[in-house]
């Protein structure tokens, strides 16, 4: 009978007159691998929060180890072994994977001196429990961010941690990242450490987790064993409605291409791609890291200079527009030749996080509100914006707010909104809803179909198969900067597509 | 109440004012201010001890103010609130000649009475009285450096900034007098800037006497480079080979003339320069201007014989720089 | 860093540092000979002492995650009252009782920072923009504005307190400051403690992440504490070296050192947002800036364009750095 580490009995929670958390209740024993799913706003964060000692719980029961807390501080959650890696994971950038693993035991211990070689003995230690070899004298900040989990995960184990809580882990690896990361997790189990997930990544819940607890507005409303639930009913309870995916059709002529790309060729990067984008397609673009995928769509958006490299060969092919050969240099080039972009990391890449999200929609298109005075006519300004608001349904209560208060999901249809508002007639899309919850990203697809009925093409760069083949009526495979493939979505599986995405040319030919 | 309030407020102010106002205009007392480039130097401190001193012996009501830091913008401030107030007579050491064209102007417009020193090509002044002919201060100096250097050698000139009107035709005249008196000395580099900071004195005559062999003489424009230098020569034990003659005050370069690193400094008593830009201010006040005329005598050492300029009828010379050397050095204060 | 190998010497900032200091020195040397004689360099050396302990104390707080601008004024107040209050008592013990007393002066005014920074929230640029105008202010109100040139005798020795000394047959003396000895343990010390104890790594902590640095368990508002008390012990310690070799107690010194001496810790490689940097870094900034600004002379640029030419040389040296950093970064997505 393996020992319950977290027993959570109708917790609740308020933050002012706003009810968060209403009797939720969760359970947690050894060894356990569990999923918290839910929507953005379900209450997931503060429940860990809660569990951690961050906050106060108004009402309800803690137990953790078998011990009620009728108070949880935040050192006490420590003591009983809850660990949270954070989505930042609370390393030091600037200094190396060695000392990060060893200062808290430093500062723990309370010693004045450092010895060099006890930090060096810990940092092994640590990484020899969750049985990863790295180097520890590189910096944190040089690591990729899975690197960077595991040297979280690593200190969270060191330092005895029964339960560890991750805050969406798998967001921003790679397929083969993931796999590790699962694999860790699985011997972390055999040692008796808990995990608790919270994600919403429904193939990876599937997949890794035992049980799962799901919460809609602060509510509990269901649980169980994974393996009694499926991707639809997960969906439904976390959603509270029945979504269906049914494939994208196309039904369009094959002439006059919106883009067409031939023999384009960048030293380095991609060489000799052909591709013809029709008015109201979606092409999805997928490849795994390194293959060239988004190099491609910073070039055709001009993020990339495409002049000539010295001592390389020559950068080569062409760009055509509605059949006319187009040089796309800068940015302004693109934008100015009806080509927009919703990049990968909206954060630092796409929205104006500290700006109100009425400036964040227009921020490419004031010109078109000049007034006779050549001033900014703002009545046509906020008449447009709720507009916009309202037809990509972007949950939003105060436009002068600054975007950064939205959601993920939000704040990607405010980027959409403000692109196809340029009146552009392609449109790239980098991995457009990474970190984006259910609810929102199937309206986020929904949104992308209405915009190609209007006659917009689309390119979709993508790494979730399952989004791809939903939303794509043709997918090119990249691999090694060359088109390997190119499939109709018709009767596609994932795992089809998933075989073809490591081929390199020659395989693929055979 | 609230008017209550009012009314009592605006009876306090105007007696406020009335005090201060009836303060200085009492006895017909002249009020005169004296505004300097910098308040806080030893330089313009001695100056207000002359400005002190001569209000006791005349009884009228004297002072002397300047901005914290040598800025035009703040002295112009500082005249306009003078304006404001109402003094009669202003005693002006410019820190920039044109940027106080303009305000000075609004004061003698406004009647106030305008006094300059130090700024020989100030246009809107009633009188400019010098403490002597810049030419002939630099002059001065490089004739006693010549004899020490025995009339041949290389020498560096140092002046605080390149814009510094003053210091820079000091060093012009040093350099003309060289010319014509000293024909086989030579200036190795052309005058170099020091900021009025002793330790880049220090700093860049040390570095001087490193890339220059030759350097034998050093001619000091601003009165720091006469301690700058001092230290210099003495820590490399390098008196009786090079030598220094430049501004410089008793208090600060004593110690170097004592031990023979530095040969003699020169300047004149900011207190004398004090006292007789008022001393003219009162007697133009007093209707009383004619006794400001060529070789006129005004009453203090150095301006016993004063020299008007031949082609600017309102600038006046004095002789009134002082030259002090290991023998005398101990006869002065500051 | 603890393993080194040998690839990640040649990534070291320091190492470039180190080749840009030689080639320089090379050239300045083949441009003017003298440049190579042992007068020279020790006087360059003498040139960094001050800068480097004011650098030494800056480089702690931009570690730290902070900046610090007040120091020069906190500097400046510590060994003006010191050396007033020696005088005062006609002070002739041992050098330490000076050295003690501008050094907890110089303490004490960091505490405040200290104490400001975490009560209020405040940028640091704002906080010490405001301490050291407050000090500057209250300086020369209350305190004094003469600048005094007869320094206590303890103060007068150390300035001659040589640790080699030779007369050379011409008679002039070359001679190697004893006072750089001080900037030497300070650079020691202060490189042990940021490399081996806790308190040293957890100030590289609060610069990388505060708040992951509080989760660990640092006590981020005593590091504060001691890093801006530090740096200000060690302003104070710089001041009185500083009045001691130049032999003068200037009220008005050091204005505006704060901008050579960040610039020579950025140069050094510490990062403005914290969290990087080494001592060994940024002594060797120290060393290019007094380099520079010590060569100029000898390498004959004239007065008007010096100031051109530290500017185009800083502007290269910071280039380069972020030039060499931004090529580490480039490479890696999907």
């Amino acid at each position: 009978m393996s020992k319950t580490l977290i027993k959570l009995t109708d917790i609740d929670k308020s933050f002012g007159a706003a009810s968060v958390l209403r009797k939720v209740s969760l359970q947690l024993d050894e060894g356990e691998i569990h999923c918290l799913a839910g929507e953005n706003g379900s209450g997931k964060s503060t429940l860990i929060k809660i569990i951690s000692g961050v906050y106060r719980h108004d009402a309800g029961r803690i137990e953790l180890g078998g011990r009620h807390y009728p108070t949880l501080r935040p050192i006490d959650a420590i003591r009983e072994g809850v660990q949270v890696i954070y989505q930042d994971f609370s390393l030091f950038p600037n200094l190396t994977v060695a000392e990060n693993l060893a200062l808290s035991d430093q500062v723990e211990s309370g010693r004045a001196w450092v010895s060099w070689q006890r930090v060096e003995a810990i940092a092994r230690e640590s990484l020899a429990l969750i049985g990863v070899d790295m180097d520890t004298s590189r910096l944190v900040e040089e690591l990729p961010v899975s690197g960077k989990q595991l040297v979280a995960i690593a200190r969270a184990v060191y330092c005895n941690a029964r339960v560890i809580i991750m805050d969406e882990p798998t967001t921003t690896l790679t397929d083969r990242e993931i796999a590790s990361l699962f694999a860790l997790i699985r011997r972390l189990k055999e040692r008796g450490i808990a995990t608790l997930f919270v994600s919403h990544k429904m193939r990876e819940m599937l997949d890794i987790t035992e049980r799962i607890t799901i919460l809609r507005n602060g509510e509990k409303v269901a649980e169980g064993r994974t393996e009694d639930f499926d991707e639809a009913g997960i969906t439904r309870a976390m959603t509270g409605r029945d979504i269906r995916s049914d494939r994208y059709v196309w039904n369009g002529v094959r002439s006059d291409p919106v883009l067409e790309l031939r023999d384009f060729t960048r030293t380095g990067d991609f060489q000799g791609l052909n591709l013809s984008l029709y008015k109201g397609e979606i092409v999805g673009i997928t490849g795994l890291l390194g293959s060239g995928r988004t190099e491609l769509a910073e070039t055709l958006f001009g993020l990339r200079n495409t002049r000539e490299r010295p001592g390389g060969e020559k950068n080569s092919g062409k760009i055509l527009r509605n059949g006319r050969e187009i040089k796309v240099r800068s940015v302004s080039d693109a934008i100015a030749e009806g080509i927009a972009y919703v990049p990968e990391d909206r954060l630092t890449e796409g929205i104006f996080a500290e700006q109100p999200i009425e400036r964040n929609l227009f921020a490419n298109s004031y010109p078109r509100f000049k007034n006779a005075l050549g001033l900014l006519d703002r009545a046509k300004l906020r008449e447009l914006s709720s507009a916009l608001i309202r037809a990509y349904n972007v949950v939003a209560s105060n436009l002068k707010l600054p975007i950064r208060t939205l959601s993920g999901g939000n704040q990607q249809k405010v980027m959409l909104a403000r692109w196809i508002s340029t009146g552009a007639e392609v449109l790239l899309l980098n991995g457009p809803t990474v970190g984006v919850d259910v609810g929102a990203r199937f309206e986020i697809y929904r949104k992308l179909r209405e915009i190609a009925a209007g006659g917009v093409g689309i390119l979709l760069f993508s790494d979730e198969l399952q989004e791809l083949i939903s939303n794509c009526n043709r997918i090119f495979v990249i691999n090694r900067g060359r088109f390997t493939h190119e499939l109709d979505t018709g009767a596609l599986q994932e795992d089809e597509l998933s075989a073809l995405l490591g081929l390199s040319l020659e395989e693929a030919i055979q | 109440m609230f008017r209550k309030v009012m009314a009592t407020s605006v009876l306090l102010m105007c007696s406020l004012l009335l005090i201060t106002g009836s303060a200085s205009t009492a006895e017909g007392n002249f009020r005169i201010a004296t505004v300097v480039k910098v308040d806080g130097i030893a330089w313009f401190d001695r100056m207000r001890v002359g400005v002190d001193e001569y209000a006791k012996e005349t009884g009228h009501d004297l002072w002397m103010v300047g901005p914290a830091k040598a800025d035009a913008a703040e002295q112009v401030q500082i005249i306009e609130d003078l304006i404001a107030q109402g003094v009669d007579a202003l005693c002006i050491v410019p820190f920039s000649v044109e940027a106080l064209e303009p305000v000075l102007k609004k004061a003698r417009d406004a009647g106030i009475i305008v006094i300059v020193h130090e700024a020989s090509t100030q246009q809107n002044a009633d009188l400019i009285i010098e403490a002597f002919d810049n030419h002939a201060y630099g002059a001065n100096i490089m004739k006693q450096l010549g004899e020490h250097m025995g009339g041949e050698g290389g020498y560096l000139c140092t002046v605080g900034s390149l814009t510094s009107k003053s210091q820079n035709e000091w060093i012009d005249g040093a350099i003309a007098y060289q010319k014509e008196h000293f024909p086989n000395m030579y200036e190795v580099a052309p005058r170099i800037e020091t900021y009025d900071d002793a330790t880049i004195d220090y700093q860049k005559i040390k570095e001087a006497l490193v890339a220059h062999k030759d350097l034998k003489g050093v001619c000091g424009g601003p009165m720091p480079t006469s301690a700058g230098a001092g230290l210099a020569i003495e820590e490399r034990g390098l008196q009786g080979k090079v030598f220094f003659v430049g501004t410089g005050l008793p208090s600060i370069a004593g110690q170097y003339l004592e031990n023979g690193a530095i040969q003699a400094i020169q300047f004149w008593d900011p207190a004398i320069a004090g006292k007789v830009m008022n001393k003219i201010a009162i007697a133009f006040l007093e209707g009383k201007q004619d006794i400001v005329k060529d070789q006129a005598d005004l009453g203090f050492p150095g301006f016993e014989s004063i020299r008007q300029d031949p082609e600017k009828k309102n600038l006046f010379y004095g002789a009134g720089w002082v030259v002090v050397t290991k023998e005398n050095v101990d006869e002065y204060n500051f | 860093m603890n393993t080194l190998s040998k690839n990640r010497l040649f990534q070291r900032n320091e190492f470039w540092l180190l080749c840009l200091l030689i080639v320089l020195s090379l050239t300045v040397g083949a441009v003017n000979g003298a440049f190579w004689s042992a007068n020279n360099l020790f006087s360059l050396f003498k040139s960094t002492i001050v800068t480097g302990i004011f650098a030494l104390g800056v480089f702690l707080v931009i570690v730290s995650g902070g900046i610090d601008i007040s120091f020069p004024a906190f500097a400046v107040f510590s060994f003006y009252i010191t050396v007033k209050f020696l005088l005062s008592i006609k002070y002739t013990g041992t050098i330490l009782l000076p050295f003690l007393m501008s050094m907890t002066f110089g303490a004490c005014l960091g505490l405040v920072n200290a104490l400001l920074l975490s009560s209020f929230q405040l940028a640091p640029l704002i906080v010490t923009l405001g301490t050291g105008s407050a000090v500057t202010g209250f300086l020369r109100a209350f305190v004094g504005t003469a600048t005094l040139s007869n320094l206590p005798q303890p103060l007068i020795d150390f300035s001659r307190w040589n640790i080699y000394k030779k007369t050379l047959a011409d008679g002039s003396i070359v001679s190697f400051s004893g006072a750089f000895l001080i900037l030497l343990v300070l650079a020691i010390l202060i490189h042990v403690m940021m490399k081996r104890t806790t308190l040293g790594r957890g100030i590289y902590a609060i610069g990388g992440d505060e708040v992951a640095a509080k989760r660990v368990g640092f006590n981020v508002k005593r590091l504060r504490l001691f890093v801006y008390s530090f740096t200000g012990a060690l302003a104070g310690i710089a001041g009185i070296i500083h009045c001691s070799l130049i032999r003068l107690a200037n009220p008005r010194d050091l204005e505006g050192a704060e901008m050579e001496v960040i610039a020579a810790v950025v140069l050094g490689g510490a990062s403005l947002t914290g969290g990087k940097g080494s001592v060994a870094g940024t002594l060797l900034g120290v060393a290019l800036i007094v380099l520079i600004k010590g060569s100029l002379i000898l390498v004959g640029v004239p007065s008007d364009w010096q100031k051109v030419v530290i500017g185009l040389v800083l502007i290269t040296a910071t280039g380069l750095t972020a030039w060499r950093s931004r090529r580490s970064d480039e490479g890696g997505r999907a």
